[in-house]
């Protein structure tokens, strides 16, 4: 309860700084990173608020303005949609329509709507249900999550009581549940469909960050003050099962990201500690995941792990990515449809952006949905080679 | 009580489909009973909190709270709270008749005073009116002191000592009884002028308890502020009108005015605070009551019901989804079953099985026919109804005309005659059958369009109860019959003065008839104007729920056969499926494209008073889209395959290249 005391006393950028996935909200010149669901386009939330649109397919770059964008902590874009993209803002949720076919490299303001409910703000997170209906925003001052409809601008509050706001939310991509952090030592998930929730606590802090496997069955998430990554199984989603969660008792660490030393090219190097980010790719192979130092002089590293589902769950050390000498990664994120296997993105501190594509035949066949074609990189890329096999 | 009153209406609910639906009173009287069950359970927690409060007495509260315990168990509360749950089932009664799940909303100024002088509105706010005095009634009962007993006995103002003490008017009681009337009469008002009878289907599936404390909240602070505005419209109303009333009750029970107290019809009268407290205090509970009510027959009402797919035994047939989607019960059953196809379609794999199974014996698909036919004949159904609209509006505007075979109506499908009788004419939500209509010239939108006869009972008139609306109803409009004869009277004014110099005899007859023309015109053109435009265009997607349900539960089927269909049966009907969304599609974008069509949606603050009717058509343009891409994306290049027009094709691969 003292951190819900404390958050409520910080200013809402602090709040934003402190609850945001990337690593440096605050100093770095990328704020926040989303690529679209279906197409080749992603959007990067920069420092002056601004927001650009970069598209594979277009050589125009359009830039989002907007008198109420200010403090940008999260973005999505809609699942099922050409190019709907909701904002979370300090005061509001911003959702703007854009005409994937326009060439402005400046839409007006008027193609945003604004999503404001008075106390809900500032918000840190939001989430599209894969179904594209609704849009979940949350803020850590608001105890209630709000669900949008957001064609109609109508909300719904869902209210609980005790355990502050709520910080950071993660759908999983089957739909059936949604994992919401607060900033006390609790986080819940609820399930989608009656929208009841189970809860479970923490020992040592908050919930930082989690992600879903695809087909909703596990969770993985990590607490602040822990370098260890947790798991957390859900009875398989049947739809029969309503208003339940179905959630294991207890969580089982499947990771220990303490600090060890490793050798590299450059030498020796300490790598290891909190983590502050989690990905997971969307055919369940690839887990990618931003550790912050434990010391003062160590560097964040971002770590990548093989993992595996199904029959039973795997997790084996893949390898780092390293970026240009002196980045520090801030924010990653996959690719939401890469055909030949995983592509991650990953936003450093130097304001570059490198997509690094990791080749694989899927054990299973990952979606029935078939993919859009291979993807040209865009930025530039500095694949190390896959060292330490821990 | 609430058994008693739930028995008769288990009847009235199913009576109103040809075939006997026994789903019906199964499914509607359960839930009208358990609503007004729990409404009368919750009165007497209203009742103490109303106690508590009016016996307030800060200075004092330890006096104040054992007071009011002990007033809980006396008998005239007792007595209070009996007469109070008669009240409640009343007013109970009164939203279960007056019910719609289609809103009607009236399209002029006119529409709405037709409304409120239409003789079921008078009753409703008659009987609501003395349903008001009852509670306030109570009220002043369970207040005791001075407000308790309308004749007091007092002593002459000019006192003399032999004077024989006399009866006299206790103003205060009477103006508490007359507030209740008030506030009664004015709940109804608002009850219509609201469309509170309208029953709007939640944006997220919830239970029933937690949407009950969600709006709890909302209500409270709704009837507060309710009340106190009420309670100022009725001062200001009894500082003009009150003597009135008070000389009648005194003339007829042969009571004397009290001369020591100040009449309540003067301003030193009604700035009495302790007075002001308690009729606010009396309006919050009568509202609060009223509206929990209310509040629990709408979340019971819209509850989610679970239709079986395929019957277990043979008498249950008439309880299926399919069976049920294809006949024509209570709108409130098609709502719900179309709702629990969209569930079904969405979470459950099992059941979307049954649907895509294969008849045994025969091996047809039943299921997904039945489902898709009707889904279908709705879209299709709206698709025409926008179509017209937007005709209407062309011919209003006096700009386009464009030639009726432009129209692209596509074909038509078997269950869409039976279409528009189920639209509920407003406010006869109940006893209008909408099955009855079935086979009336009026019954098919398509038919009548092409005949130019407007179609008086479907949704986008608005309401038509008033005989002054009813006479105008065709002209509110333009019918094809008036815009094809206005059109060919302009191509033939050439001709007109071309003749005017050969034969005389026509001349003055094709001047009359231009001179009748023009008028006709002019006519239109003030009704059409005088129209609300925002008003209008909410009544033509005033049923738009449905039509929002039936894109989600066919593009989440769609896309779920993908995988899950095993015999194919999905495969079939995709062309049609595919067909009729790219119609619905350009329709839809034809019409955010008209002049008055404003693209955002209003602002709706969260007030207790849904408002959600109107704001459907920009749900339906959304989950349109969402319901094509959904289908899309699953497919992806499979549906070059599917034979579809050219021009649909184009479309598509819009859609395939995420461009729409």
């Amino acid at each position: 309860q003292l951190s819900v005391l404390l958050s409520l006393q910080l200013t809402s950028e602090d709040m934003i700084a402190a609850f945001s996935q990337a690593v440096d909200w605050a100093g770095c010149t990328v704020r926040a990173f989303a690529w679209h669901p279906h197409t080749n386009k992603f959007a990067v939330a920069l420092l002056d608020d601004s927001i650009r649109v970069y598209n594979s397919n277009s050589a125009t770059v359009p830039s989002l303005k907007h008198r109420l964008q200010r403090n940008v902590a999260a973005m999505a874009w809609k699942p099922l949609c050409a190019s709907i993209l909701a904002v979370a803002c300090q005061s509001c949720v911003l959702v703007w329509h854009l005409d994937p076919t326009s060439l402005s490299t400046r839409p007006s303001s008027g193609c945003a709507q604004v999503l404001s409910c008075p106390g809900h703000s500032p918000v840190t997170s939001l989430a599209w249900a894969p179904s594209g209906e609704r849009l979940l925003s949350a803020s850590p001052v608001d105890t209630a999550m709000l669900v949008w409809d957001v064609s109609t601008e109508t909300c719904v509050q869902l209210q609980w009581f005790g355990g502050g706001g709520v910080t950071y939310l993660a759908w999983s991509p089957d739909g059936s549940k949604v994992l919401a952090a607060t900033p006390s030592a609790v986080f819940r998930v609820w399930e989608a469909q009656m929208w009841t929730c189970e809860r479970w606590p923490t020992i040592r802090g908050r919930c930082q960050t989690g992600c879903w496997s695809p087909d909703g069955s596990r969770l993985l998430f990590t607490v602040l003050g822990e370098s260890v990554i947790y798991s957390l199984s859900f009875s398989e989603y049947r739809g029969e099962m309503q208003g339940q969660v179905g959630g294991s008792k207890t969580a089982s660490i499947v990771a220990d990201l303490s600090e060890t030393t490793f050798e590299t090219l450059y030498g020796e190097e300490r790598i290891g500690g909190e983590v502050h980010s989690m990905v997971w790719d969307p055919t369940g192979e690839r887990l990618a995941v931003i550790i912050r130092g434990e010391s003062p002089n160590s560097q964040p590293a971002v770590a990548v792990f093989r993992t595996r589902n199904s029959p039973v769950f795997e997790l084996l050390p893949c390898g780092f990515v390293r970026g240009e000498r002196g980045a520090r990664p801030q924010l990653i994120s996959f690719h939401p449809c890469f055909p030949q296997g995983a592509l991650l993105t990953v936003c450093w501190s130097s304001g570059k952006i490198s997509h690094i594509p990791f080749f694989f035949v899927g054990a299973l066949e990952p979606h029935a949905s078939p993919r859009r074609s291979p993807v040209p990189v865009l930025g530039s890329v500095r694949e190390q080679p896959l060292f330490s096999e821990l | 009580g609430a058994w008693a009153a739930a028995g008769p209406l288990r009847g009235h609910w199913a009576g109103g489909s040809r075939s006997p639906h026994a789903v019906s009173p199964q499914v509607l009287g359960w839930r009208v009973a358990a609503a007004i069950t729990w409404s009368v359970l919750l009165l007497p927690i209203c009742t103490a909190a109303f106690i508590i409060l009016s016996g307030l007495d800060p200075f004092h509260p330890v006096r104040w709270i054992s007071n009011s315990f002990n007033d809980l168990y006396t008998s005239y509360v007792i007595f209070c709270i009996f007469l109070m749950s008669m009240v409640i089932i009343i007013i109970s009664i009164f939203n279960i008749e007056f019910y719609a799940v289609v809103p009607s909303i009236p399209c002029s100024r006119l529409a709405l005073i037709g409304k409120i002088i239409h003789p079921q509105q008078v009753i409703h706010s008659f009987v609501h009116a003395i349903m008001g005095m009852l509670v306030t009634w109570c009220a002043t009962v369970m207040t005791k002191g001075r407000f308790q007993f309308l004749a007091v006995s007092c002593t002459p103002s000019e006192g003399l000592e032999d004077a024989v003490p006399q009866m006299c008017l206790n103003e205060y009681h009477l103006f508490f009884l007359l507030s209740g009337a008030f506030l009664g009469y004015s709940y109804s008002l608002f009850y219509l002028i609201n469309n509170m009878n309208y029953l709007p289907f939640p944006i997220i599936q919830q239970y029933k308890y937690l949407r009950f404390r969600r709006s709890l909240p909302l209500l409270i602070k709704h009837s507060c502020v309710e009340s106190l505005h009420f309670v100022r419209n009725f001062c200001v109303t009894y500082y003009f009108f009150g003597y009135i009333p008070k000389v009648w009750i005194c003339t007829t029970m042969d009571l004397h005015t009290d001369g020591k107290l100040h009449p309540l019809d003067t301003l030193s009268g009604l700035l009495d605070l302790s007075l002001f407290y308690h009729t606010w205090l009396s309006g919050v509970f009568l509202l609060m009551t009223w509206y929990i009510a209310w509040l629990l027959f709408k979340i019971y009402a819209t509850e989610s019901h679970h239709f079986p797919i395929q019957p277990t035994f043979a008498q249950e047939t008439d309880q299926c989804l399919p069976k049920i989607l294809n006949s024509n019960p209570p709108l409130l059953i098609k709502f719900l079953a179309l709702q629990d196809l969209m569930l079904l379609s969405q979470y459950s794999p099992v059941r979307r099985q049954e649907v895509f199974s294969l008849s045994q014996p025969g091996g047809h698909p039943h299921n997904w026919t039945a489902i898709s036919r009707e889904c279908l004949s709705l879209l299709s159904d709206l698709t025409q109804r926008l179509i017209a609209q937007q005709e209407a509006a062309a011919a209003a505007n006096g700009r386009a005309k464009p030639p009726v075979g432009e129209l692209k109506v596509p074909p038509q499908t078997p269950g869409i005659a039976s279409m528009s009788p189920l639209v509920k004419p407003s406010l006869m939500p109940v006893k209008t059958s909408p099955g009855s209509d079935v086979g009336s010239p009026f019954s098919s939108p398509a038919l009548n369009y092409k005949m130019g006869v407007v179609d008086i009972k479907s949704p986008w008139h608005g309401p038509v109860q008033s005989p002054h609306v009813m006479r105008r109803g065709p002209k509110l409009w333009t019918s094809v019959s008036d815009q094809q004869m206005n059109g060919s009277h302009h191509e033939s004014f050439p001709v007109l003065s071309a003749a005017r110099t050969g034969t005389e005899a026509v001349q003055p007859r094709f001047i009359y008839t231009w001179l009748q023309n023009k008028q006709e015109q002019c006519t239109q053109n003030i009704l059409v104007s005088s129209q609300h435009p925002e008003a209008s265009i909410q009544a033509v997607f005033s049923d738009a729920q449905m039509h929002i349900w039936a894109l989600e539960g066919l593009s989440h089927l769609v896309a779920a056969s993908f995988t899950e269909d095993q015999f194919g049966v999905v495969q079939t009907t995709l062309p049609a499926i595919l067909n009729t969304l790219l119609t619905l599609q350009e329709v839809v974008d034809r019409h955010f494209k008209l002049p008055h069509v404003s693209s955002k949606p209003p602002r709706i603050s969260g007030s207790l008073v849904d408002t959600s009717y109107k704001t459907l058509r920009f749900a339906l343009r959304a989950s349109l889209k969402t319901a094509l891409y959904r289908i899309t994306t699953v497919f992806g290049e499979h549906l070059n395959a599917v034979q579809v027009s050219t021009e649909h094709k184009k479309r598509l691969q819009q859609f395939l290249e995420y461009k729409e």
